[in-house]
């Protein structure tokens, strides 16, 4: 079998408040191989938004080994961190995913502000995702001129716009009804087979999940 | 889109609040330029040309102790000097009004020329002057103010006299650094009140800058143990000598300026707190997408600067504007005649509306800095 893209190892998140301590993940170790669609699923307060933030290289672990594309993100400082992120991850959260004053193609556009592409380039991949999408015709639109589905499709293509070999969503459908959600997962479930891209999705809804290659279960932050 | 425009969209995203904060700045700053200009015009009296020569002699004891006539022919025998007049304050009410709009000074009216060079007439105005007991001159500025013209007459009630006296106007002069006072004869004064023997002060010019300390010391020196002993001061030390009368005014104008900029200072940086607050998210969102944390200070910094410079470039602009192609002798009623917004005060004014940019975006820069992309995310969710 291939090096997988995610390596987890004994991973522990704890939260201490005072005298009590939340044990968020409790030594999880999982594998995830380039190209699948991951559906991580469990009950509210179970670890998924933290193993997410943790694989996503946003927040740190209390112990235990993430190596993402042989790269252990636990061991990076702030700005490299922040580096790798632009290059190497793609986010979608659950809501207010865009600034607000931007238009769709603005916001899509401004992870690529960080890299060196000239304004052409830049202009190209953001049709370009904006396409992958189905959005092309609502380049111009303002976040609020949008629907909530559009806007999560805009995030979507925010998410691809860099190339990452890896997308992580928190809840990509949870404030959208049933057939915005089926636009979101169609367009999530296009990128792993079009572009080969690996996703990791949270999501409660099993429906939303079944769209996902593999559906893994955490409870109390361990995997069951 | 580029890094600018994106500043840009973020400033401009609530626009009452950005225009509030513009002016407010601006009128702030509008008020920093004024009252730093006030000081100066108030610290620093106008330089005629002709006052490094000009030396003022009044009485020791207080410039409201009259001096004896007889000490004229002593300063005129110092060498050095060149022409000495009497200069005494008549304290003139103009048509009845309430209080002295204008001063009135009787001094000899061939001295004008010689000790008050800078001072311009058209027509035959010295030569009326010269040969007229009653006749005056009058600096344009009060002449415009009552549209008095060569020819009239004009009538003074004195506070310090018994009665009024009457004048002709010879002359309208301009070219002075502050042309509004009224200039008559000594000897149609020492007439009216019965020869008193008696002068205000003396007024006189030397003959080149040399001379000016050796004079000023034999003068002090003549009338040592008399029973009138004189200061005699450079134009420049007497005019400060007023001036320093000034020093509460002065500290109340710094005071002034200090709440001000202090005013400022909280007020952006309470807007900008709170436009970082309300963005809280959006900001936990570029750092995720890889933005760190010294880019999204430079948007801060970015934002408080522009919105800092833009009132500093309204306020600033609009002063100079005002004050440099308005005229200020009727904006102020003859308070100040000059009103220069100099470069230095821009310069200062700009600096404090810089310093008040980097400093408003510093609060908000470290709640960003101590933020983690998790706990951005959490709020407004
Ligand atoms: N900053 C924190 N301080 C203390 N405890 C925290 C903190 N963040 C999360 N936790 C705790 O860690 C556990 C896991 O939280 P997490 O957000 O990962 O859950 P989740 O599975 O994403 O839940 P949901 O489905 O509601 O989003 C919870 O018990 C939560 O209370
Ligand atoms: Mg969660």
């Amino acid at each position: 079998m291939a090096e997988p893209i995610v390596k987890i190892r004994e991973l522990t998140k704890l939260y201490s408040q005072g005298e009590i301590q939340v044990t968020a993940l409790d030594r999880i170790t999982l594998d995830i191989a380039a190209g699948e669609f991951l559906a991580l699923m469990g009950p509210s307060g179970s670890g998924k938004s933290t193993l997410l933030h943790i694989i996503a290289g946003v927040d740190r672990p209390t112990s235990g080994q993430c190596l993402v594309q042989g790269v252990d993100v636990t061991k990076l400082n702030e700005s490299a961190l922040a580096d790798w992120r632009n290059h190497n991850v793609g986010f979608i959260f659950q809501t207010f995913n865009l600034i607000p004053v931007l238009t769709a193609a603005e916001n899509v556009e401004l992870p690529l502000l960080l890299t060196r592409l000239s304004r052409t380039q830049r202009r190209k991949q953001v049709e370009t995702a904006l396409e992958v999408v189905g959005l092309a015709d609502r380049a111009k639109h303002l976040p609020r001129q949008l629907s909530g589905g559009q806007e999560q499709r805009v995030a979507i293509a925010r998410a691809l716009v860099t190339d990452p070999a890896l997308i992580v969503a928190d809840e990509p459908t949870g404030n959208l009804d049933s057939h915005s959600a089926q636009e979101v997962l169609g367009a999530l479930q296009s990128l792993r087979k079009d572009a080969g891209k690996t996703i990791i999705m949270v999501t409660h809804d099993p429906k939303a999940a079944a769209f996902g290659t593999r559906q893994i279960h955490l409870e109390k932050g361990e995997l069951s | 889109m580029t890094i600018p425009t994106f500043i840009l969209k973020n400033a401009l995203r609530n626009k009452r609040r950005a225009l509030l904060s513009i002016s407010s700045g601006a009128v702030s700053l509008f008020l920093l330029v004024t009252l730093q200009v006030a000081l100066r015009e108030l610290t620093l009296p106008p330089q005629s040309a002709g006052a490094e020569l000009r030396v003022a002699v009044r009485n020791k004891i207080s410039i409201t102790n009259p001096l004896p006539v007889r000490q004229r022919g002593i300063i005129e025998k110092i060498p050095g000097v060149e022409a000495v007049t009497p200069f005494t304050w008549f304290g003139g009410k103009y048509k009845g009004e309430e209080g002295m709009s204008f001063a009135q000074f009787a001094m000899d009216a061939d001295k004008l020329h010689s000790v008050f060079g800078e001072a311009k007439m058209n027509g035959d105005g010295y030569e009326k002057f010269n040969a007229t007991k009653d006749a005056c001159v009058l600096g344009k500025i009060t002449a415009d103010k009552y549209h008095l013209k060569v020819g009239d007459q004009m009538t003074l009630d004195s506070t310090i006299y018994p009665g009024s006296l009457s004048f002709h106007i010879a002359g309208i002069y301009f070219g002075t650094p502050d042309d509004r006072n009224m200039l008559f004869r000594q000897d149609y004064l020492d007439e009216s009140i019965g020869e008193p023997g008696y002068v205000g002060m003396w007024w006189l010019k030397v003959k080149s800058a040399d001379d000016m300390v050796p004079v000023i010391k034999a003068i002090n020196a003549a009338f040592q143990n008399t029973s009138a002993e004189v200061r005699a001061e450079s134009e420049r030390n007497f005019q400060l000598g007023f001036i320093s009368m000034l020093g509460n005014i002065k500290t109340l104008i710094a005071s002034i300026s200090t709440v001000v900029v202090f005013t400022l200072v909280l007020v952006t940086a309470s807007t900008m707190s709170m436009a970082v607050r309300e963005r809280f998210r959006e900001l936990a969102i570029l750092k995720a997408l890889g933005f760190r944390r010294r880019e999204l200070f430079a948007f801060i910094l970015a934002e408080s600067f522009g919105l800092a410079v833009a009132g500093a470039l309204l306020g600033i602009g609009g002063a100079y504007c005002l004050y440099t192609f308005g005229d200020i002798g009727k904006m102020t009623a003859g308070i100040f005649v000059s009103f220069e917004v100099t470069p230095r005060i821009m310069g200062v004014a700009a600096l404090v509306a810089a310093l008040l940019g980097i400093i408003a975006a510093v609060a908000p820069s470290l709640s960003v800095a101590r933020m983690s992309v998790v706990n951005g995310l959490k709020t407004l969710d």
